[in-house]
């Protein structure tokens, strides 16, 4: 009895052996699932909400949306955001009023984590696909969100409901490079 | 068919009508050390290749797959990056059995590589015992796997040389009955009459049932022998990193690298010569029309592509299974290789007999 | 319960006993609290969850978290203190309960309380020579008092363990034992090494391959995040919880924004309790197929974590698609979700179901009967009932050893209590069930998921928030199951916009505690693969 079961065990073993060799072999015939980077840029379909670059769209006339209230700056965990203001006088009521100058952005210190898109009141900021970040120095990850000579749509801006639904669309504008 | 025997024939006489004959000898002996050492290189990039592709395709991936087309000179780079890399001297090594290590280890894999009848004719070393030869000096590499484990004072090195050591003095008891069972049946230890005696059908299927047990426990034993998963006790990288030659860097741990894979090759090579005929072509008795267009397929290349599948067998395996663990290891071999492979044997000398 | 301990302690009396939103809170004199844990130990209070030093401002303290083994829902919180803050000494509850070592050993290191009796009273994740007790509030973090060393320092310290004391005059008194023996074998497994999962450290004294006994060093990658997060808002500190078990992460969000909600009575809307619950349970998929995979890599199987990886990446592909990140999904909110599902989720999700199941078939296939890994995993690592209880280790391990602890069974929080599935439960508590019940649960996730993906109720995916959210006075906890256990929050709050103390539990530190009581007398190999079925995450532990 004990010979036969020492003869089962090693068929029983063998088969099951057999089994996932079977299914390695499978494997080995079935297509791959690798993706081969640099060769399928622009075919490989990221999600539109994928978090990769913050970026401040601009429409054609060089507005954004930005009112400069520096709730992103404040939420941001790290520090990442600082938004530089100025005063100016506004043309239509002719009172100062505080516009944006500079909106800093250091790529380097984002952990994308969405606090800063969430709290704009305008929807002046999203994060866009473009995840290619590596550059040679470090000061070339910190960006400037604003273009030059850009300043604030002039309509009055759509609330947070709106902004928040156009997430999805595809992001045209990527933020301008600092030096 | 055609033998390499012309060759190296034409190659003797034209030596010797300009030279002494011990003039021709000593050429004839470099010309063939040189052949062996340049095809041992190829074969090992070859190997290193093939396995990094075929262990991706078991993976579901790629492989290499930038250096030149579908990577193929992927290896080709990485052994320029070998040779290019420093040699780090261990703190508080034993400088002298350090180095010589590796030497051990790729000096038993190159005797072995040229005793192998590779084609008709094509054969370095034909000794009488010719089997026994490669048992012998195929064993040495374990000397080198101590050695490396003893000298390189890590704790690492240590417990994946002292594991080998296990491994390979016991696995090297089933790999030479399984083999002694072609020897019984052939009656002769050397390699190219064993091929010889294949012409007419290879042993596996002249052999009755004893052979393709034996050819199973030797692909077994074998696949043990180098080291390789699911036998990679001496490595075991999830335990010990990388095992006996952790501490090794540079060409000396390319050494290593080039033996385990020449290795596996031998294994094949050797479980195709004694089983799968070697060189020669496949014969059904009685079927002429099929036997003659089988003969016009060169040599060499019915021995390569029975090692070939010999191989992938090895890497197909390798790349299903884990590791067993070091007594698991020793109890498959003592309570169950050794003692299928001993009843075997019984069995093999019962068919002779009969 | 409240009953009992008033009975059994003239002592206990109103002052020192509430009873808040179910659960008892005990505060004792540290003299006492022995005596109390020892008598919580006998009504069947035999698991404790969580330690969480605190330091009052006057005084330093610990609360402890016991649960009941058979119903870990059942939680009462002993609060004990000291005023000293020179000698902060407080008797040691390790003989109570076994796991209470290593937490001590935690509060030891944050906040300078001596446990007296302890047997092992270093520090656990800074190294000996740290001046200052970060968790405290009067901590100086002047870089000057702890410069960055630029050199290679050795482990000196980690040779003898130092046991702190009382004399006959109640001073402190500190002996120090030796850790190793002459003729230990010890290697290093770790920092740097193919098989601890991060960067452990665990230091192995052999007798040949026979492992002797295991120490595990933490804190190559402790980032001070319960510090960090006393200077945080709420909503920033759910960016770290992501960051503590990176395979779960979206669980231990969901722990962290339930533990909110609780305290701001919030109600959460149906949908994002339904899209929470969905997206735990891929999380759970997604991380018990990586720890299939690396108990199979574990095993020197580096096919079977590469299946195991290319299966998650569909999960992932999901979870980016919808939450915008893959590993860092960022997705749970206070009050809700962050941003609605996407048009393609529900279908996606629905491909994605029958594809697991098949290749869940081929998973078993390929390794659970496989004669090498059953002969392997079979009778090897022996973790018994009672073990696992004294010891915390909750989750898959702890269930794989036979104890029912899985709280969506026993607390239902989210969507668990309305959908149908089966805790599993294993009974040897070796090995090979702590691996066989990874691919079990996987299966039972997804019968989760199939019966709510076809019923997301409509409408909004989050609450409205105030900007500035501030938790009202007080203590706070909530555990959720994640994929190695239950991961519990605990937030003081004084009513600001930052917390005033914020503790993790961690389900993988008891874990890697485990090794010292199961490894031993295993081989190299068996402690390695061990690791593999606790499946622990070392970030969880190095917080």
């Amino acid at each position: 009895m004990k010979v036969l079961n020492y003869i089962k065990n090693i068929f029983v073993g063998l088969w099951h052996l057999c089994q996932g060799m079977y299914v390695t072999m499978l494997n080995f015939c079935r297509p791959k699932v690798t993706l081969q980077y640099p060769e399928n840029r622009g075919t490989r379909e990221y999600g539109e909400r994928f978090r990769a670059l913050l970026t401040m769209p601009h429409d054609a006339d060089n507005h954004h949306k930005c009112i400069a209230c520096g709730m992103c700056m404040n939420s941001c965990p790290n520090g990442t955001i600082t938004v530089v203001s100025k005063m100016e006088t506004d043309t239509v009521t002719g009172k100062p009023k505080k516009v944006l100058d500079k909106h800093l952005y250091n790529l380097g210190s984002c952990i994308f984590c969405g606090l800063c898109t969430s709290a704009c009141p305008t929807g002046a900021i999203r994060f866009s696909n473009e995840f290619e970040h590596s550059v040679f120095t470090k000061d070339r990850l910190l960006l400037q969100l604003n273009r030059p000579g850009s300043s604030l749509a002039p309509k009055p801006a759509p609330n947070t409901q709106t902004a928040k639904q156009d997430v999805g669309k595809p992001v045209e504008n990527v933020a301008t490079k600092t030096v | 068919m055609w033998s390499f025997e012309k060759l190296t024939e034409w190659i003797d006489t034209s030596l010797r009508s300009c030279m002494s004959a011990d003039g021709a000898l000593l050429v004839e002996f470099v010309l063939i050390g040189i052949a062996i050492l340049v095809g041992y290189a190829l074969l090992a990039l070859f190997l290193i290749y093939a396995e990094r592709k075929i262990c991706a395709f078991f993976q579901c991936r790629l492989g290499p797959n930038r250096v030149g087309k579908w990577g193929i000179f992927q290896s080709v780079a990485d052994m320029i990056k070998i040779l290019l890399k420093e040699l780090i001297q261990i703190n508080k090594s034993d400088k002298m059995l350090f180095r010589l290590a590796s030497f051990f280890v790729i000096i038993g894999s190159v005797c072995t590589f040229g005793a192998i009848p590779f084609a008709k004719g094509l054969q370095a070393i034909d000794f009488n015992v010719g089997v026994f030869y490669i048992l012998a000096i195929s064993s040495l590499g374990v000397v080198g796997i101590l050695l490396a484990g003893w000298s390189s004072n890590s704790k690492y090195s240590m417990i994946g040389a002292m594991r080998s050591g296990a491994q390979l003095i016991s696995y090297e008891i089933s790999a030479g009955l399984s083999l002694m069972v072609i020897v019984v049946y052939s009656g002769t230890m050397q390699l190219s009459e064993i091929v010889a005696q294949q012409a007419d059908g290879w042993f596996i299927f002249k052999g009755h049932v004893p052979a393709f047990i034996a050819f199973v426990t030797y692909l077994i034993a074998g696949h043990a022998e180098t080291n390789r998963g699911p036998f990679d006790m001496a490595e075991a990288e999830s335990e010990l990193t990388a095992g006996y030659h952790t501490e090794y860097s540079g060409i000396q741990f390319g050494f290593f690298y080039l033996a385990e894979y020449l290795n596996l090759f031998i294994i094949a090579a050797v479980a195709s010569t004694m089983f799968l005929g070697g060189w020669q072509p496949l014969h059904i008795p009685g079927w002429d029309g099929f036997n003659h267009v089988m003969d016009y397929i060169p040599s060499f290349l019915w021995f390569f592509v029975k090692t070939c599948f010999c191989m992938f067998m090895a890497m197909w395996v390798r790349w299903s299974f884990p590791r067993l663990r070091i007594d698991q290891l020793l109890g498959l071999e003592w309570k169950i290789l050794m003692p299928i492979c001993l009843i075997n044997l019984i069995l093999m000398s019962v068919v002779v007999i009969l | 319960m409240k009953q009992k301990l008033t009975n059994r302690f003239g002592w206990i009396n109103e002052n020192n006993i509430v009873e808040n939103d179910g659960r008892l809170t005990v505060t004792v004199a540290p003299d006492k609290l022995t005596e109390v844990a020892a008598f919580l130990k006998e009504c069947g209070y035999d698991f404790l969850v969580d330690m969480v030093g605190m330091d009052y401002g006057d005084s330093l303290g610990v609360i402890d978290y016991v649960a009941r083994g058979a119903d870990t829902s059942d939680l009462i919180a002993l609060k004990t203190s000291v005023p000293d803050r020179e000698h902060p000494l407080i008797p040691t509850v390790s003989g109570v309960w076994r796991v209470a070592q290593i937490y001590e050993r935690e509060v030891h290191d944050y906040f300078g309380i001596r446990f007296i009796g302890n047997n092992d009273m270093r520090r656990l994740f800074l190294r000996e020579s740290w001046k200052g007790y970060p968790l405290r509030k009067d901590y100086d973090a002047d870089p000057n008092i702890n410069p960055l060393p630029l050199e290679n320092e050795p482990i000196a310290d980690m040779d003898t363990i130092p046991v702190y004391g009382i004399d006959a005059d109640g001073k402190e008194t500190v002996t120090y034992r030796p850790m190793y023996g002459d003729d230990d074998y010890v290697v290093n497994i770790g920092p740097q090494h193919p098989a601890t999962h991060g960067v452990l450290h665990l230091r192995v004294a052999l007798d040949g391959e026979i492992v002797r006994s295991v120490d595990p060093h933490f804190g190559y990658i402790h980032r001070g995040i319960e510090k960090m997060c006393e200077g945080y808002t709420y909503p920033q500190i759910l960016h770290l919880t992501d960051r503590l078990d990176y395979l779960s992460g979206i669980m231990n969000r969901h722990a962290f924004c339930l533990c909110c909600e609780k305290a701001l009575q919030m109600d959460v809307p149906e949908r994002a309790v339904v899209i929470r619950t969905i997206f735990d349970e891929l999380t759970r998929i997604a991380s018990h197929l990586i720890g299939w995979g690396s108990i199979c890599n574990d095993m020197g199987a580096i096919t079977a974590f590469m299946y195991g990886l290319r299966d998650r990446e569909k999960i992932m592909d999901i979870f980016e698609e919808t939450a915008g990140g893959r590993l860092m999904a960022a997705y749970d909110v206070i009050g809700g979700v962050a941003s609605d599902l996407h048009p393609n989720f529900r279908r996606r999700v629905k491909e994605f179901i029958p594809y697991m199941r098949k290749m869940l078939h081929e998973h078993h296939l390929l390794f659970s009967a496989n004669p090498i890994a059953t002969g392997r995993m079979k009778g090897v690592g022996h973790l018994s009932l009672e073990q696992a209880i004294a010891l915390g280790i909750t989750g898959p391990s702890g269930r794989a050893s036979g104890w029912k602890n899985d709280l969506r069974k026993a607390e239902p929080y989210a969507a668990y209590g309305k959908v149908d599935f089966d805790e599993v439960l294993r009974q040897d508590g070796m090995t090979f069930d702590r691996y066989i019940i990874r691919l079990d649960e996987i299966e039972q996730s997804l019968r989760i998921i199939e019966q709510l993906i076809d019923n997301i109720p409509e409408g909004p995916y989050a609450e409205k928030v105030k900007g500035v959210i501030k938790l009202p006075e007080g203590d706070f906890f909530q555990r959720v199951e994640n994929a190695r256990g239950q991961f519990g929050v605990h937030i003081t709050s004084r009513g600001d916009k930052t917390p005033y103390r914020v503790k993790f539990r961690s389900p993988s530190m008891v874990l890697v505690e485990a090794l010292k009581d199961v490894a031993p007398g295993g081989k190299v190999a068996d402690l390695i693969m061990l690791g593999g079925s606790f499946d622990y995450v070392i970030p969880c532990i190095d917080r």
